[in-house]
């Protein structure tokens, strides 16, 4: 189940990565909400996942509600960011599982996927419905990675990494940019 | 509950001031109201309590409290003195708004949190708008955020001992990213506005985020000091030499203030790596200078230097002086403290911190002529903030107190 | 007196330059009285300290914060140093107008290199010391922009190598006060630093350096001050450094190389004096000499050096503030200056300088030989001095800020005081002497003569006939005939500029010239004129990297981040 979620996961930000339409980004999000709430389910508790669930809903209901009507899944010119998803999940996946030892591999693997390709997406020229739906996932990767440590965090990290994410997702598009 | 207090208050003040932005004189008593109550419960908060109040677990050491403290008095310094052609309102906002930040990281139980209250901060800034698009404005904070979640990630997760330097190498980088020192400089537009330029970051916000940052190093890597204090004393000597001869030979006034900052950065990095009282010391007494002194004078800097109007009166060369660390300012007395720090621990240090000292006085003196002639409320402020940072380099002992060095 | 008392040569002149500063932002016009009156009234309370008891006084204050305390001490030698400070400084100040922005900045400057010498410590005489310095270039550059001042950078770099040296100092030694570091902390490298860092606070090179260069300014004020509270400061440091050997330097080689260095800095002098176009080139010329002599002395090592070095920085000290009253034209005022700088006898240079150069044959070997060199280029000092009365004038400064009868008075007082030498020894250089060197037996004869190891000068007795001759002989030759017919001359309007009539004679050639002497400065000039050729700029592209390094590229980033992570774990 853990290792479905963090495929989940995996696979809505490397969509996040391959996409520039509002439904894709969307898509993605609410891949990368789900496979974390799971994981938080198990790792920390029903509040947490409730939190990252509502959070990453709020976004990708908005980023589903704004910008251009069109899927843009892998628009012309996007082989660097295939291998780019590649190139992030693999190592992601090798140090998760072999590098790191332990329980929880799936998180770690989840949580270094998230932030590896969610920097990626930021850093390089990037629309901004695009840079705020990665930031949005970002918040909530960074949540994720603090049950890596053995302990668990308590939900209140979680929370307000969706408090993040909301807000995040309600920064109006169409004022940024070069305004 | 004080802690609490700290972050909401300006938080509000901040709201408050957007939300009347139609009618400047009720969002300035508004946002003055409740930013003077915000610094009061900074003022009020016992460093190191821990207020439990919203299950977060937040306390301020007692570094980030003075650090606090003193961007608050700056911010109300340059409100108040603020030239006639800036809205006062629009900068208590943005002040305030950082302010609040700044308590949340400094409060902050956890790195985590420290990371999405920098992650909400850069969307903040980002949301204003600016010259320069969206993603590079993100570009900085964003490395920062993601560098300093794998750092989490590397040091908390069982492996061979690597990770955990892995994880020093992220904590020092992401710091790096965040307040925008080399080798993770952000990119920097002269004609930008001061609040969504990369200057917040590196000059008011910085400060508090990189000893909170270090504090939850020392909890998360305490084995690896060693390794965390040689990164950033080479950084640190680094951004010296960068800032200051960047400072010096670049063409641009407003760039060369922000290599100036990056310069003043070097010698915090290098403070903060030598990880002995004298090199906390050090650096304690720079961020003193960063935020009183440095920040305002390049703020009352912008108009002359749009006007391109240096000038060469007692001063401008007064503030070369302290720009420049010489005594009686603040920074002579941090450099004293950095040079027998560095002795403590290596000499040859000490030789190239010194050596590297020297190069302030060319890039010093350009800066302080590029203050123009201030008149009015600006000779003021340049006067108080000169005399703030002598009191500072004569006396130091009392803000080291409040520190609690 | 109570111990706080010793606050008060610091704190007059502060409060005096506070005062002034505040009436002056408030429009109205303080005048020189005010910080005239809080360097007369600190110096006055400087004597009464002193004088009555003639021992050590401390007070303890607490400490600053970083690693230095508020300790004050005033013995022999912080009142040997403070009188060099503050006479002239009490002159100059009281007759010479200025803004109220420019006695401001001198009078802190006063106070700040008073508390230099008044510190007990390292720390906070390098605090003190740096405060002075930035103080007097500031002073030195709102009066003109244009004119020369001292390299900034280096007095930076001084003040910052003796806070370094007293942090080496704590860290080995556990204490930089001056009376407590232990003698094995003063090692030969912290000693270097520490007298490198007073012969740059003090300019103490034999090329031509900010000494001489501030007497060449349009205005003579702000450079008289400059000379008279940074010049002794050098000095200062490196007497307080046998306190800190405990009457020694760290090794007798560093004794010899500094008297060596003191000789060349009086020969650069001496060259260029006797090849000096105008008089005022010449008298930029005499306190650097002086200085060099001072220096060669102190660094003798034994008691009798130290002493007549201590002499000769009282008579740097006086002339400090008869350079800038004194006009640019010929006549009795001039011609004493320039007797009693150059050492003729019965001055009291040449009381100091005959007592240095016995020093230098006491302590013997290659001392001997400095004090052969030494004698050599008094000589030329003297030939300099002179051919310096014939000189023209030079540019001259404005009138209004000269003052040619006090200016007389202090070098006769120089001349006379020769005479005195014993009774200078005894009350102002001796105390400091035994300060510093007390395993040392101290110097005897008393009131009329000045004893040393070998010799005896019987000062009063040798030189009250010479002054005395020298009178009748002035007289004789109408020299205050002169002076009479030189009043009769229109007096110049308050302000006024008065430049030297230009000569139709030709300039005095210089007694030698040194072949090669010029060469130094054309490599320099080469070197400035350097530049990277044309078709290799490409390569050294610094708004490029500029651009590279500040662009955010994520590639560089990375790689950034990878190098990082490679250099930790190699």
């Amino acid at each position: 189940m853990s290792a479905a979620a963090a495929f989940i996961v995996w696979l809505g930000a490397a969509l996040l990565v391959l996409s520039e339409g509002r439904r894709a980004l969307a898509l993605g999000m609410a891949l990368i909400t789900v496979g974390f709430a799971v994981l938080a389910l198990a790792g920390v508790g029903a509040l947490a996942a409730s939190a990252i669930l509502v959070g990453g809903g709020f976004a990708a209901g908005r980023r589903f509600r704004s910008g251009p009507d069109a899927w843009g899944v892998m628009p012309s010119g996007s082989t660097a960011r295939v291998v780019l998803a590649a190139a992030v999940g693999l190592p992601a996946l090798w140090i998760s599982t072999s590098v790191m030892t332990g329980p929880g591999a799936p998180l770690r693997f989840a949580a270094l996927s998230v932030l590896g390709l969610m920097t990626a997406r930021v850093l390089t020229p990037s629309e901004p419905p695009a840079v705020l739906t990665a930031l949005a996932a970002l918040a909530l990767s960074v949540a994720a990675a603090a049950g890596v440590a053995g302990t668990s965090p308590g939900p209140a990290v979680y929370v307000l990494a969706a408090i993040a994410a909301v807000g995040i997702s309600l920064i109006p598009v169409r004022e940024l940019d070069g305004a | 509950m004080e802690p609490e207090l700290a972050v909401g208050l300006p938080a509000v003040g901040s709201v408050c001031a957007a939300f009347l932005r139609a009618r400047p004189r009720a969002a300035l008593l508004a946002a003055g109201v409740f930013g003077l109550l915000g610094v009061a419960a900074v003022i009020l908060t016992s460093p190191g309590a821990t207020s439990d109040q919203l299950g977060l677990g937040l306390s301020l050491s007692p570094e980030s409290r003075a650090l606090l403290i003193a961007s608050g008095a700056a911010m109300a310094l340059t409100v108040v003195l603020a030239p006639l052609a800036v809205e006062r309102a629009t900068l208590l906002t943005w002040g305030l708004a950082g302010l609040a930040g700044m308590a949340a990281i400094a409060a902050a139980g956890s790195l985590e949190l420290v990371i999405l209250v920098v992650l909400v901060l850069a969307v903040l800034q980002a949301a204003a708008g600016s010259s320069r698009s969206l993603a590079t404005r993100l570009r900085g904070p964003v490395l920062a955020a993601a560098l300093l979640s794998l750092a989490a990630v590397c040091a908390r997760a069982e492996g061979p001992q690597y990770l955990q330097r892995f994880a020093a190498v992220a904590l020092v980088a992401g710091l790096s990213a965040a307040l925008g020192t080399l080798p993770y400089m952000h990119d920097f537009d002269p004609d930008e506005r001061t609040s969504t330029s990369p200057i917040p970051w590196i000059a008011f916000i910085g400060p508090v985020l990189a000893l909170a940052v270090l504090a939850r190093a020392r909890e998360l890597i305490p084995s690896e000091g060693g390794v965390l204090g040689a990164m950033m004393i080479g950084l640190g000597l680094l951004n010296m030499v960068w800032g200051c001869v960047a400072s010096w030979r670049t063409e641009n006034g407003a760039a060369a203030w922000h290599y100036s900052f990056i310069a003043d950065w070097g010698l915090v990095l290098c403070g903060l790596g030598l990880a002995i009282a004298d090199g906390q010391s050090a650096a304690i007494l720079l961020l003193y200078g960063i935020v009183l002194s440095r920040l305002p004078l390049y703020l009352w800097s912008r108009q002359s230097l749009r006007e391109k109007r240096p000038n060469d009166r007692p001063i401008n060369l007064l503030a070369a002086a302290m720009l420049a660390g010489a005594a009686p300012f603040a920074g002579f007395a941090a450099r004293v403290l950095l040079l027998r720090g560095a002795t403590q621990l290596y000499w040859p240090l000490a030789l190239a911190i010194g050596l590297a000292l020297l190069l302030w006085l060319p890039p010093s003196l350009r800066l302080g002529r590029s203050l123009g002639l201030p008149r009015g409320r600006q000779a003021w402020g340049v006067g108080i903030a000169l005399a703030i940072n002598v009191v500072i380099g004569l006396y130091p002992q009392p803000f080291l107190a409040l520190a609690g060095l | 007196m109570p111990s706080l008392a010793l606050l008060a040569p610091v704190a007059l002149p502060l409060v005096a330059g506070g005062l002034t500063a505040a009436l002056g932002l408030a429009g109205l016009k303080p005048g020189r009285a005010i910080v005239g009156a809080g360097a007369w009234v600190a110096l006055l309370v400087l004597l009464l300290l002193w004088l009555p008891i003639r021992s050590t006084v401390e007070l303890t204050l607490g400490p600053l914060g970083f690693g230095a305390n508020l300790d004050l001490r005033l013995d022999g030698v912080a009142f040997a140093f403070g009188l060099v400070i503050l006479v002239p400084s009490a002159i100059l100040l009281t007759l010479q107008p200025r803004t109220w922005q420019e006695g401001t900045l001198a009078a802190l400057g006063v106070a700040a290199a008073v508390l230099a010498v008044e510190g007990s410590g390292v720390l906070l005489t390098a605090l003190a010391g740096g405060t002075a310095a930035t103080l007097a270039v500031i002073h030195l550059d709102i009066e003109d922009i244009r004119a020369p001042r001292p390299p900034w950078g280096a007095l930076l770099a001084a003040w910052l190598a003796l806070s370094w040296a007293g942090g080496i100092l704590q860290v080995v030694g556990g204490t930089a006060v001056y009376g407590a570091v232990p003698v094995s902390a003063l090692t030969v490298p912290v000693f270097a630093l520490l007298a490198g860092a007073a012969l740059m606070a003090s300019g103490l090179f034999p090329w031509r350096g900010w000494p001489a260069q501030l007497w060449s300014r349009p205005s003579l004020r702000a450079a008289g001050m400059a000379v008279a509270t940074l010049y002794p400061l050098g000095f200062y440091l490196l007497v307080r450094a046998y306190e800190m050997g405990d009457g020694q330097y760290p090794q007798p080689v560093i004794g010899i190389l500094l008297a060596c260095l003191g000789v060349l800095v009086s020969l650069g002098v001496a060259v260029r004096a006797q090849a000096a176009v105008t008089r005022r080139e010449y008298l930029g010329e005499v306190i650097p000499g002086l200085g060099g002599f001072a220096l060669m002395a102190i660094a003798i090592g034994t008691p009798v050096g130290l002493v007549a070095g201590l002499v000769v920085l009282a008579t740097i000290g006086v002339l400090a503030a008869c350079l800038p009253l004194l006009p640019d034209r010929a006549g009795p005022p001039t011609l004493l200056t320039i007797a009693a700088a150059a050492g003729v006898p019965p001055g009291l240079a040449f009381g100091a300088l005959v007592v240095a150069l016995a020093a230098t044959f006491e302590a013997g070997d290659f001392m001997g030989l400095i004090g052969v060199a030494g004698a050599a280029v008094w000589i030329l000092f003297m030939v300099a001095a002179a051919r310096a009365i014939g000189l023209p004038a030079g540019r001259g400064h404005p009138a209004i800020e000269t003052f040619p009868r006090v200016a007389m008075a202090l070098a006769a007082v120089l001349l006379i005081a020769g005479a005195a030498l014993p009774v200078v020894v005894t009350t102002f250089a001796i105390p400091a002497q035994t300060d510093v060197m007390p395993r040392f037996a101290g110097l005897g004869g008393g009131l009329t003569s000045v004893s040393t190891i070998q010799t005896d000068l019987p000062a009063l007795a040798l030189f009250t006939p010479l002054l005395l001759l020298g009178l009748i002989a002035y007289g004789i030759t109408g020299v205050f005939g002169t002076q009479r017919a030189a009043r009769r001359e229109p007096v110049a309007a308050a302000g006024e500029q008065k430049p030297a009539a230009p000569r139709s004679a030709p300039p005095r050639p210089p007694v030698f010239t040194i072949p090669g002497l010029d060469a130094p400065k054309h490599w320099l000039d080469a070197v400035r004129r350097a530049a990277v050729p044309e078709q290799y700029r490409s390569i050294v592209n610094p708004r490029a990297l500029e651009k590279a390094a500040a662009g955010g590229r994520p590639l560089l980033w990375l790689a950034t981040l990878v190098a990082l992570a490679y250099a930790v774990n190699r």
